[in-house]
């Protein structure tokens, strides 16, 4: 779906990558691409192999099969040259609950050999800052609460500047200003050229945020692409409100569309079809409906929505936010 | 929440390897900053404490050679509670400390899952292995160095100071007798490299650092029961807790290098080996946790 | 694939290295005992190697065990203790010192530092656990101090006459002579007689000097064949100073040495002379001891002046290797005798309780003498008889 995107202008490509456990199959040989420059969403439900698939693109486990392309560099190989322009957030945050949050960001930052250690109180302060936790800067981690832990995790992801930032359920214990603060977080990063590959099981997050995404079900991954090509693959509708329901099965019959009757209520019945690929426009529908005595009570096109989309896809259906 | 203004620097392919050691610094004060080490090494001062009010308070004299060694000589000198306190503590307690201590290096990051996070840093494996080993040192030098130092403190504090009479009948001058007693400390700091780097090679098999802390503990305990099984004698100069009262050389008249020696070549074996395996591990570990 | 090769690369390391150091445990104490090829010599040149030696002074650390195959039993403990409590207070702890000491040796290993700086100067340390115990011979002053007990005792030899032959006897009655090979090695050269065959085994290294090994080996042939259980002693002599460096005493039937006492290192530069100017520690109980007579020493009894009686003198029979010592009655200390463990180490055999090892048996009939010798026990109850 993204051929056409030349492969030194991926942030992470992979190939083949799958990974066992004993006989289970985690990741079932997926071949992701990620765009530079992207906000891409890695969509699936709980246990469909996306945190596994995480790991093994930072190293942290090794792929059973497989090659994997990060920044144009060969993991876990480079592994030192790749993570170094890379800020993750994995499998939620973790800190040492006996230190305040920025002594935990300075203890991070030490752990990178290419943090300068003159500018690190000025990042960590900036970085705190550009979550919104300065004032909780000194306080203990264990005093902190879900959502600021979150907060903290993501600030260290943004210790340096980044090329690449994978946030693994970034939103996962924020209230809707801290998510909404996350989206605009993301965004600004965007703007500023970071690929940000986000996962969720949330599609409306993804919705909002991404400009890409892949969804994986059971392990394999089952669509990517811009949300716009991942839209298109599904097709728009009539969606029909009328009295007179058998006329017009009849009428759009007529027209080569196959109609069928939804559902009907006390007074109106709703007939739905799929335009496929029939290229009639909706005022010539209306105009044939007239001409067949068919009374409009309501009529839309409806475009498909991502989540139909996706619960075809995986089978499943996701928690929808709200 | 937004520009970059406070960022040091653009974006660049290539950055400049800068603080290599930080991460040594930061372990150490991560270490040094739980409230768990300063526990252990308050225990670990207790005991010549414990020792010295004990031998202070009783109305009766010990004969010589009652009790642990030294003991019947504290009240005369106060400069062998910390030799009588090294002898008591390096069976048991000593070994647990450093089983605490090294068994959370690794299981301990990986509980909190600031495993992980290191390592993406990016820390390098070896390079965490290595920090991790030299903060488990560090604290095997600290706790002796407590034991020595407060031992010292609350014998000077409590009894008389004066000449010490070593083992082999020569009495040597305080000054020469506080050489030897650091001399003893960094012999007990060796003797405990070795299940140092044993409770780092646990620390890397789990994710429960209890469970590691726990097993390295166990091993300590089995290598000295082992140490006096006769059967067994072949294996005895080959086990890491063999020498580990051979401190006794350091008091003999003149001074007898040949067991710091023996030990050291010990410790270097069993770190050597546990230190390859824990390697071995550490790289190839999925990290899951 | 290259990932899953890049994984058991990272296992390498876990069977190399300890692979590695388990090879240099084995190896190096092989490559210490690699071949030496030293000039050719006759058994006589080596004994008079061992002769025209001028070693005065050295120092080393020297190694001795013991396996005579005796029960399992920590000897020493229960003899240190079982005697200090057997002897009166007013005995001085001299004796007993001097006689576990050497009871302690026939039993499992022992490490010694050994300081001899001439004729009259030599320092013995015993290291024990956490303890030590010291033999400071200093001209006419011998210290003896045990570091487990902090007590220290003071032998004046006073330069009478009989002073320089005394000093010999207290010398051979202390331990000194069983922790340091070179004495132990002349016990061995003095007994010399046409009982023995002498040759010379493989040149070999002992604490890290080449050595000519002198096997000294009861002579077997039927005239003069010899009834013992000594199967040979090998001495080690420093090839360049003709110091003997180890004794090893193999008995009948068994192949590991049922005495060895050797040098694990040794250093032929003088001792630091202040190594035998020994004062006694301020809080140490001091003893002060004249010198006692061998053989009242030996049988724990009060010293003085008189003869021994003629019952108590040991009787020698026998020559050579099979030689038997027959201890009468009246000269074992009740100490010894009524000692428990001495129950517990012997067994009921014809006519008496018997002590058998692997190099010396020991005989006590039931009339109250005891023989002794590296000889069967049906020699010594025939002597018995």
């Amino acid at each position: 779906m993204t051929g056409e995107t030349q492969v030194q202008g991926l942030a992470i490509e992979t190939r083949g990558l799958a990974k066992k456990f004993g006989s289970q199959t985690a990741v079932n040989g997926i071949d992701l691409m990620v765009p530079r420059g992207s906000v891409f969403g890695f969509l699936g439900p709980n246990g469909s192999g996306k945190t596994t698939s995480i790991r093994m693109l930072l190293g942290l486990s090794l792929a059973t099969s497989g090659t994997i392309s990060v920044l144009g560099q060969s993991m876990p190989a480079r592994l030192h040259e790749v993570l170094p322009h890379v800020g993750a957030l994995v499998e939620g945050p973790a800190f040492y609950p006996f230190l305040s949050g920025a002594a935990n960001l300075r203890r991070l930052d030490t752990a990178d050999r290419f943090a300068p250690r003159g500018t690190r109180r000025a990042r960590v302060q900036g970085a705190l800052e550009r979550v919104g936790l300065s004032h909780a800067a000194d306080k203990k981690v264990h005093a902190y609460s879900l959502g600021m832990k979150q907060r903290l995790g993501i600030a260290n992801a943004l210790l340096l500047p980044r090329e690449l930032l994978v946030l693994d359920e970034p939103t996962n214990g924020l209230d809707p200003q801290g998510t909404r603060e996350v989206r605009s977080l993301v965004h600004s990063l965007a703007a500023e050229g970071t690929t940000v590959f986000v996962s969720s099981h949330l599609l409306a997050e993804v919705e909002q945020m991404c400009t890409h995404a892949a969804v994986m079900s059971a392990g394999s991954l089952v669509a990517q692409g811009t949300l716009a090509q991942l839209r298109q693959v599904g097709e728009s509708r009539v969606h029909l409100r009328t009295p007179d329901a058998a006329g017009a099965l009849r009428v759009l019959t007529h027209l080569g569309l196959d109609p069928v009757l939804a559902t009907s209520d006390a007074a109106d019945e709703v007939v739905i079809a799929l335009l496929g690929d029939t290229n009639w426009q909706p005022e010539a529908i209306v105009t044939a409906l007239v001409a067949g005595g068919v009374r409009i009570r309501g009529f839309a096109i409806e475009e498909p929505s991502l989540e139909e989309r996706f619960v075809a896809l995986t089978g499943e259906g996701f928690d929808v936010v709200q | 929440m937004s520009s970059s203004e406070f960022l040091p620097q653009t974006q660049t392919h290539t950055r400049a390897r800068v603080g290599g050691w930080d991460l040594l610094g930061s372990e150490i004060s991560v270490l040094f900053r739980r409230r768990r080490t300063w526990a252990m090494l308050a225990a670990v001062a207790l005991i010549p404490t414990l020792l010295a009010v004990a031998v202070r308070l009783s109305s009766s004299t010990l004969d010589p050679g009652e009790g642990p060694p030294f003991l019947d000589r504290v009240s005369q000198n106060g400069l062998f509670v910390g030799f009588t306190a090294m002898v008591v503590a390096i069976p048991l307690f000593l070994p647990l400390t450093i089983g605490v201590v090294a068994g959370d290096t690794i299981a301990g990051e990986a509980s909190l899952g600031t495993l992980r996070y290191l390592l993406v840093a990016p820390t390098g494996r070896v390079r965490l292995l290595l920090i991790k080993y030299a903060g488990a040192a560090l604290f095997c030098l600290v706790a002796t160095l407590t034991l020595t130092v407060s031992g010292a403190l609350i014998g000077a504090a409590l009894f008389p100071v004066g000449p010490v009479t070593l083992l082999s009948g020569d009495t040597i001058s305080v000054t020469e007798s506080l050489w030897r007693s650091l001399l003893v400390a960094a012999y007990v700091t060796v003797s405990l490299l070795g299940l140092s780097m044993i409770g780092l090679f646990i620390s890397t098999l789990t994710d429960v650092p209890v469970g590691a802390m726990a097993a390295t503990i166990v091993v300590s305990v089995v290598a000295q029961l082992l140490d006096v099984i006769p059967q067994l004698d072949w294996l005895h100069p080959w086990l890491f807790s063999h020498y580990w009262l051979g401190f006794a050389d350091l008091l003999r008249q003149p001074l007898d290098l040949g067991s710091f020696g023996q030990n050291a070549i010990v410790q270097v074996c069993y770190v050597a080996v546990f230190g390859a395996l824990a390697y071995s591990r550490f790289v190839t570990k999925d990290i899951l946790s | 694939m290259k990932l899953v090769s890049r994984n058991s690369l990272g296992w390498l390391p876990a069977l190399v290295v300890p692979a590695v150091v388990v090879a240099a445990v084995i190896a190096v104490p092989f490559q210490a005992g690699a071949t030496v090829d030293l000039p050719s010599k006759t058994p006589e040149q080596v004994l008079a190697l061992v002769n025209d030696s001028t070693v005065s002074a050295f120092s080393g650390t020297v190694e001795q065990s013991a396996d005579l195959g005796l029960p399992s039993l920590d000897l020493s403990a229960g003899m240190s203790d079982s005697m200090s409590k057997a002897l009166p207070e007013s005995t001085d702890g001299a004796i007993p010192l001097g006689m576990t000491t050497a009871l302690e040796l026939l039993s499992g290993s022992h490490e010694f530092r050994l300081y001899v700086g001439g004729e009259s100067q030599s320092r013995v340390q015993i290291k024990d656990h956490m303890a030590e115990r010291d033999i400071v011979h200093n001209g006419s002053d011998v210290w003896l101090y045990d570091s487990s007990t902090n007590a220290a005792i003071h032998l004046s030899l006073d330069l009478e006459a009989s002073a320089q032959a005394k000093s010999a006897e207290l010398k051979s009655q202390l331990p000194t002579d069983l922790a340091n090979p070179a004495e132990l090695a002349e016990h061995f050269l003095d007994e010399l007689d046409p009982s023995t065959t002498v040759s010379v085994g493989t040149d070999a290294r002992i604490a890290g000097r080449n050595v000519y090994q002198l096997v000294f080996t009861p002579r077997t042939n039927e005239t003069l064949k010899t009834d013992t259980l000594v199967a040979s002693v090998s001495i080690a002599v420093d090839s360049a100073t003709g110091l003997p460096l180890q004794v090893t005493v193999l008995a009948q039937g068994q192949t590991a040495p049922a005495v060895q006492v050797g040098f694990t290192a040794i250093d032929f530069a003088a001792p630091n002379a202040g190594l035998f100017d020994f004062t006694p520690p301020a809080t140490a109980t001091v003893t002060e001891q004249a010198m006692p007579s061998p053989t009242e020493g030996a049988t724990g009894d009060q010293p003085g002046d008189h003869s021994p009686a003629a019952d108590e003198v040991p009787v020698v029979t026998g020559a050579g290797w099979s030689t038997i010592v027959e201890v009468p009655a009246a000269a074992m200390p009740a100490e010894v005798t009524d000692n428990p463990l001495l129950d517990q180490l012997t067994t009921t055999v014809d006519g008496g309780r018997a002590l058998t090892t692997s190099l010396v048996t020991v005989f006590l009939s039931n009339d109250g003498r005891v023989f002794t010798g590296a000889v069967p026990l049906a020699a010594l109850q025939a002597a018995a008889e």
